[in-house]
């Protein structure tokens, strides 16, 4: 017997030894499919990407803005054109590419720049300021999005339960932040090179350049709400914004899926026929004989027709989106010398010291944007000359005559416009008859800020004044 | 663990024999019937000393000349038989009808006599699992165990949710674990997120659906942690064991053949109103409004053409002198080619696309025993044919087991499985091209003939379909011809896996067992999945490929021996080594395909991009021992400690341990002998047990999205990981009376129990503005509180006779009690802003939507005569928790004809469905062309008298009375909140239903060579008695997972009818 129990436990230890052996079963649990650490620049161009895709998609799941601008109206399921925001849950959605797709990498790009000594110092300075710029400008979308949003506690796994930030108080660190990285930038060196993605040549001198229209475009924002400070900005920015024509911050869209223009999947890809122009836009082209139509839409029977604006409108009835949209490396604009000089209009309007006359930076938006789109120098001498579009001439106020024109400017370009007619309030656009809110200004927060970050959600409802697509960002006073 | 071998060593001591002049015995016990009586106890009267027969009822043991042994065993009347001289001893044992007690297989594969045990178990026969031969053993088991709730998706060969007693864990696996003599097997799912959110994809399966059915013996249940304790990790949302098949003496060969047909329920399909056609309304050209106004024929006039672009049906009203060209008008191959035709609802709606399932099973099986072992060999084939045109899934199914007795005290086995699965035309689901019943549930138009579609199709093998992108034009726009969708677009998969084990038994004494065992688990599995050109989704080819294999090693001492003749002990120390390796590749064409039909990678329009890969291994290590008494077949106690270190949580936190405690006493011993009570056994049970992580859950790595144009991208992934984790744990108690009458006529098994998971391992979902989706924490506290009852009687029973009862049902109360910091956790989002939660305080599983703005109860309707709803999708309108299940099966025998039915209950729960929000919008279903209550046409004009007033209160509380046009959109999404698409999800079900006649043994001795010969005729899913979800099946789920209650795009339940042969040789 006693053998027996010799073997037992000597196989009882056999099992113990064979279990709890020294090996380290926890290096096991690695993935070596996936790298743990990446490039900073590799995390920025990423982030810049998801931006440009955000800004530039006409998915109904995320970018509806043509839309909302009406420029565009849908075929057969018209609900984003009436501003059904909850069934695709695009609030969700466009928050989403904001901050977890773009803001997120950002933030981990100047961590992993911050640690990196092997970079030389001027170029990661300027590789800095340009992950830092990016940084603003995807803030300040989401700013102008929703209105107060989490900031300063942000972009952090230990803050579950983000506080919303005061919007107007996010704007004024925003510009302090562009300030800063305009004096960091050096144009004796490079920045994030070929993975700057945003220009090809003159690196650092064009980021400052679009750093100042970034700024200028954050600076007119706030003149309603805060004049004086708008108006600091304001010319401070101009004197370094794109000042040339055919200047421009783009996204390069590639001819190789996944990375071709997110137009380009929607509208042609998908075999689909979502969108037709929208008679509120094409009606008011057709009246001004504008010579973008050709770009902008197809002929229907030789003429430009719009779908009636949040109603069915048969694909075949109507002008379709024009060819050059359905490019697949058609770039992604974040900002051009058109919007810039829109500005400027507007500046010298309110009295600001930026130089030249109201009437030749309407003229130069408007000249740019044409030859932009493929038009001649001589129609837009023919078009500035019409009485309904000469500045001088032209109905309506300054906000009306610039309003209408970065309207038609701004096509294809559905976020800006929607700011720049917020801003403006020109176009005056009607929501339609069965439209599921009022004209809206501004997204309501996602549906998983409601259910996860409930309290913050309901503090920052109550604190813009109510969780409706029709409460106004601080900005836009009137 | 040191000390714990100790405990052992010294009990083992203490329990040593003496030994005198011994010789051995051995022997077999038999029932009255001389079939062998497997586990019985033999023991020499007056000692210690005892063993237990084995599964032919074969024992050996060393006693003297003039011993007597005691032979018992549960259901026989014990016996004392003299050894007396002789060296063979054969013993029939008498039937005990007063204590006959079924044998339950435990962990480990330990078999334990029911009373023995002090936790909840539940057997299902062969009989029972297979009376309708379902070709998914998971399946099989819907209403046959108390407090087990299974969901299946409607698809062919989809995936199985199987749940015991509720969900445990928040957002982790709540699968049973399968176990297959004595090893697990994998269940996993590879559906993607999408399938599971109802986005899209085809629902795969799960593996356990590898395991045949006719090679099962028994399947045990065990639902509580105190059973399921020595298994570690994966049991402790409870077991399923299934023992397979063992050789029985001699030589027998069983052949099965059957074959079943399957035709669609029309209770859980749409109905289409047959008195408006397609549109969404007015605006369309012709001088009404409802058509495409264009010159078809050329003479000049303008003609009227059928909406082909639209999907919905708010358009013209039917009139058969209306002449219209339609789809087919513009196809040359059509015989209505530039022909009109009358206006009118289709002859064929979309249920003409279902087809007649069928499948055919065949099977047979060898095997046979002696006193030197046994083997076993099994194939089957089942061939099914689902009800969608092209779909087919063929199962090939080999087993092998065999045993040998290498010496007296040395035995080998092993048992092989091999599976392989071919599989075709899978539905697509989810809410998706690939899905026609999303296409026909919400997207219709009423005056499309699906079977013109079909002969269209089949014409030329080209994309016709109803759906133009313009009027004549010959590519779809939102829809494929139905067809196209089944046959061109279609995926194929297939599964070869093998599983299997090899053990060497060695009888070290009579009271101890020493069990070495490898058992591996391996799979390959393949799914290609196609979008033709021509297609409305960009054509692309994908093709995913995964191996799974895991190796365990096991050693086990298994101790049985009786410290007095009273005190019986039985204990197991084992260690058990478990690695676990998973890979898997997905590749796909990029931007399209190039020449039709070729369905390869090289067809990749542009470049490829890089394929997604998974990697994971994992290693869990454990030991355990367990330690069983028993005092005069009266009072019962288990205690079981297991202890794991696990490779997927960090070093320090990665061990922890397993205790259990479990009390039986059966109180009927002490009662005075009554003619009614025939057993009361009380039992009681606490246990604790740990859980691991998933792989890769501590450490973050970034994402490589493909690069632009040599610029290499990079980002951080949307979970952030946690290195800090702890395991989870489950602890648990259970109570249960066990009761039985009238020598087993009636009986009852009552449960309760208890079971908290605490630290629960969650990848939470947070505020996006951290820059996470989700963000991987142990947190929360969820309670699973039940009652379990399960009632068998046998009111009637004659010589030729009998009717017997069997009745489960239980009712799973969970409660989230804590959340780490939160109130609420999501566990799924989907489309229509649709959110299903775990809250604080309530049940797990709370929809959450839009609801109506409600005044003292009723619904709130606005001035223009619509619904208010809430701007906010946050309110709680669902719930999808059943209150009850409950099932009950009859068996009547009359001599040999046996039939048998089983109808299967759930009460409670909702759903929401997302087939409705749009089908009721789109104007297909008849509830949007009803009269109106003034008797009128509801569609027509207001100014017609026509419109609907909407049953609700105004803003100050009157009826409202304001009429509204019934339009695109007025019963669907657009004018109403999410609330309104929330149905309860309760059912009756006619389960199954067979009628088995055996031929008489008078008959089958004349007949050589049969053995036995039954046929049977069965019928599955035959009556659905009541149900509160339109037009669909409320038991129908998206896939295996924690996500249940939102339903897209579902397919109708199938009534399967077959007939089956067995022959016994």
């Amino acid at each position: 017997m006693k053998k027996y129990i010799i073997y037992g436990s000597f196989a009882a230890m056999g099992i113990l030894s064979t279990v709890s052996c020294t090996k380290n079963i926890t290096d096991l649990n690695t993935d070596p499919t996936k790298p743990a650490a990446v490039s900073s620049a590799a995390l920025y161009a990423s982030a810049t990407k998801e931006m440009a895709d955000a800004i530039t998609s006409t998915n109904v799941n995320l970018g509806i803005f043509r839309l909302i601008v009406q420029q565009w109206t849908e075929t057969t399921y018209i609900d984003e054109s009436n501003y059904n925001l909850v069934t695709r849950t695009i609030p969700d959605n466009f928050w989403d590419a904001f901050y977890t797709d773009a803001l997120m990498d950002l933030n981990e790009a100047k961590k992993v720049l911050e640690a990196d000594n092997n970079t030389d110092a001027t170029v990661k300075k300027n590789m800095l300021a340009q992950i830092d710029v990016m940084s603003v400008y995807g803030t300040s979308v989401l700013v102008n999005t929703f209105g107060n949003v989490p900031y300063s506690s942000s972009l952090n796994s230990d803050n579950l339960f983000n506080k919303y930030d005061d919007a107007h108080t996010i704007y004024t660190d925003l510009i302090k932040r562009l300030n800063a990285d305009l004096a960091n930038f050096d144009e004796s060196a490079t920045g994030m090179g070929s993975s700057n993605m945003l220009f090809s040549s003159n690196e650092i001198a064009n980021w400052k350049k679009f750093t100042n229209s970034l700024k200028l475009r954050l600076g007119i924002l706030l003149a309603d709400v805060d004049p004086a400070t708008a108006q600091t900005i304001v010319t401070e920015a101009s004197a370094g914004a794109f000042d040339t024509q055919g200047e421009y911050a783009k996204f390069p869209y590639s001819t190789i899926p996944p990375n071709t223009n997110p137009l380009w999947e929607d509208l042609v890809q998908s075999g689909r026929q979502d969108f037709v122009g929208s008679n509120t836009f094409v009606d008011y082209i057709n009246s001004v004989e504008d010579p973008r139509r050709p770009f902008y839409f197809t002929t229907i029977g030789g003429i430009y027709k719009g779908g009636t604006n949040g109603l069915k409108s048969p694909y075949a009835n109507f002008s379709h989106p024009g060819a050059l949209l359905e490019k697949k490396d058609l770039p992604g604009v974040f900002i051009d010398y058109s919007e810039v000089e829109f500005i400027r209009a507007e500046a010298v309007e309110r009295g600001w010291a930026v130089g030249g006359t109201a009437a030749t930076h309407y003229n130069n938006a408007i000249t740019n944007s044409i030859l932009y789109w493929g038009g001649t120098q001589e129609e837009a001498l023919t078009y500035l000359a019409r009485t309904d579009v000469n500045y001088l001439t032209a109905a309506g106020d300054w906000k009306q005559k610039i309003g209408m024109q970065e309207w038609i400017a701004l096509y294809n370009r559905g976020f800006d416009a929607w700011t720049a007619q917020r801003h403006l309030d020109y176009p005056q656009l009607v929501p339609p008859p069965k439209a599921q809110s009022g004209y809206p200004v501004r997204f309501t927060y996602p549906i998983e800020e409601q259910n996860l970050n409930t309290a913050n959600y309901d503090e920052a409802a109550s604190a813009i004044g109510g969780d409706a697509a029709e409460t106004k960002l601080f900005w836009d006073k009137f | 663990m040191k000390r714990a071998l100790l405990f052992f060593t010294m009990l083992m001591v203490s329990v040593t024999l003496t030994y005198a002049q011994q010789r051995q015995v051995t022997g077999k016990v038999t029932g009255p019937d001389g079939s062998p009586v497997p586990f019985a106890t033999v023991q020499i009267k007056g000692t210690n000393t005892g063993t237990t027969t084995d599964q032919d009822g074969f024992f050996k043991l060393n006693a003297k000349p003039d011993a007597v042994l005691i032979v018992r065993s549960v259901g026989y009347v014990s016996q004392n038989i003299p050894v007396g001289t002789s060296s063979t001893v054969t013993i029939a044992l008498k039937s005990d009808d007063q204590n006959l007690q079924e044998v339950v297989v435990t962990a480990l594969n330990v078999r334990r006599n029911k009373n023995e045990l002090a936790y909840s178990a539940q057997t299902v026969t062969p009989e029972e699992l297979n009376r309708t031969r379902d070709v998914n053993i998971t399946t099989s088991l819907a209403g046959k165990v108390s407090g087990l709730e299974i969901r299946k998706n409607n698809t062919l060969g989809g995936s199985t949710n199987i749940v015991l007693r509720g969900a445990k864990s928040l957002t982790g696996n709540n699968q049973a674990l399968f176990v297959v003599d004595g090893v697990p097997i994998d269940n996993s799912n590879t559906n993607t997120t999408d399938q599971l959110k109802g986005l899209g994809g085809y629902d795969y399966g799960n593996a356990a659906a590898d395991i045949n059915p006719d090679d099962v013996e028994s399947v045990s249940v065990l639902k509580g942690a105190a059973a399921t304790a020595l298994y570690g990790s994966r049991a402790s949302n409870g077991v399923v064991m299934i023992t397979t098949k063992k050789g029985s003496r001699g030589l027998g060969v069983t052949f099965n053949t059957g074959v079943n047909v399957g035709k669609y329920d029309p209770s859980t399909f749409a109905k289409y109103q047959n008195k408006y056609g397609a549109g969404y309304g007015t605006g369309y050209g012709s001088p009404d409004g409802y058509f495409y106004y264009t010159d078809v024929n050329g003479d000049g006039v303008d003609d009227r053409v059928v909406p082909v672009t639209e999907d919905a049906s708010y358009g013209g009203k039917f009139d058969p002198n209306l002449q219209v060209y339609h789809w087919d008008a513009f196809y040359d191959k059509s015989p209505y080619y530039m022909k009109t035709r009358p206006w009118v609802a289709a002859s064929n709606n979309p249920s003409a696309m279902f087809e007649t399932a069928v499948g055919t099973n065949n099977s047979i099986s060898i095997d046979g025993s002696s006193d030197k072992g046994y083997f076993k060999l099994g194939y089957s084939k089942f061939i099914d044919k689902g009800i969608m045109p092209n779909s087919r899934i063929a199962k090939d199914l080999i087993n092998f087991g065999a045993s040998y007795n290498l010496s007296s005290k040395l035995t080998a086995s092993a048992s092989v499985n091999s599976t392989i699965i071919d599989g075709l035309g899978r539905y697509g689901t989810g809410y998706d091209s690939k899905n026609l019943m999303t296409n026909m549930r919400q997207w219709w138009e009423t005056n499309v003939d699906v079977k013109e579609q079909k002969e269209m199709y089949l014409a030329e093998k080209r994309n016709i379909t109803w759906n133009q992108a313009d009027v004549g034009a010959l590519n779809p726009i939102f829809w494929d011809n139905p067809y196209w969708t089944r046959y061109e677009n279609y995926e194929t998969d297939g599964r070869t896996r093998h599983f299997g084990n090899i053990s060497l038994n060695y009888k070290a004494a009579d009271w101890l067992d020493v069990i070495g065992r490898v058992s591996l688990d391996t799979y390959n599995e393949h799914q290609e999945e196609r979008s033709a050109i021509g297609s409305i989704d960009p054509s692309k080819y994908s093709e995913f490929k995964r191996s799974f294999s895991e190796y365990n090693y096991d050693l086990m001492l298994n101790f049985n021996k009786n410290i007095t003749q009273d005190l019986t002990f039985k204990g197991i120390l084992g260690g058990n080594v478990r690695q676990t390796n998973v890979n898997s590749i997905l590749s796909s064409t990029n931007g399209g395909l190039l020449i039709p039909r070729l369905y390869a990678l090289l067809n990749t329009a542009n470049p490829m991009e890089a394929p997604t890969q998974i990697a994971t291994r994992e290693e869990v290590d454990g030991v355990y021992g367990s330690a069983d008494f028993g005092f005069k077949e009266l009072l019962f106690l288990d205690l079981t400690l297991r202890r794991d270190q696990s490779s997927t949580l960090p070093k320090g936190n990665n061990s922890y341990y397993y205790p259990s405690a479990s009390l039986g006493f059966v109180f009927s011993k002490l009662l005075p002998q009554t003619t009614w009570l025939t057993n009361g056994k009380l039992r009681v049970n606490w246990a604790q047990v740990g859980n691991t992580a998933p792989a890769l859950y501590t450490r973050n790595y970034y994402d490589v999205p493909t690069g632009i144009d040599g610029v290499p991208l990079a980002s951080v992934g949307g979970t952030k990981y946690n290195p800090d984790l702890k395991p989870e744990k489950t602890k648990s108690f259970e109570t249960g009376l066990e009761m039985s009458f009238f020598g087993n006529r009636l009986g009852f098994d009552a449960t309760y129990y208890k079971q908290n998971t605490v630290d629960q391992i969650v990848p939470l979902p947070v505020s996006r503005s951290t820059g996470y989706d989700y963000k991987v924490i142990n947190a929360g506290d969820i309670q699973n509180q039940g009652i379990e009852l399960s009632v068998f009687g046998t009111p009637i029973k004659t010589k030729d006779f009998s009717w017997t009862i069997n009745v489960n049902w239980s009712r799973n109360r969970n409660k989230v009690v804590s959340l780490p910091g939160i109130d609420k956790l999501q566990l799924g989002d989907y489309q229509g802003g649709i959110t299903v939660n775990a809250v604080l305080g309530q049940p797990y599983g709370t929809i959450t939507g839009s609801d109506f703005i409600y005044k003292d109860g009723q619904k709130v309707v606005d001035a223009d005569g619509y619904y208010e709803f809430t701007n906010t999708s946050n309110h709680t309108i669902g719930n999808v928790n059943p209150d009850w299940i409950g099932s009950i099966s009859n068996t009547l025998k009359y001599k040999n004809l046996a039939l048998s039915f089983l109808v299967d209950v759930r009460h409670g729960g909702d759903m929401f469905s997302l087939d409705m929000y749009y089908g009721l919008a789109t104007g297909l279903l008849p509830e949007t062309a009803q009269l109106n209550d003034l008797g009128n046409e509801s569609r027509a004009p207001l100014s017609e008298g026509g419109g609907i007033v909407l049953p609700g209160v105004t803003e100050d509380g009157k009826p409202n009375t304001t009429r509204i046009a019934n339009e695109y959109g007025t019963y669907g999404y657009y004018y109403n909140p999410d609330k309104a698409f929330v149905y309860d999800a309760s059912y009756i079900k006619l389960r199954e239903l067979s009628l088995t006649y055996s031929l008489p043994t008078s008959v089958i001795s004349h007949i050589n060579p049969f053995k036995g010969v039954d046929i049977s005729l069965t019928g599955r899913n035959l009556w659905i008695i009541h149900k509160n979800l339109p037009y669909a099946d409320p038991d129908d789920a998206l896939s295996s997972g924690n996500s249940q209650g939102f339903t897209v795009g579902a397919y109708p339940a199938v009534r399967t009818f077959g007939a089956n042969l067995r022959l016994r040789f």
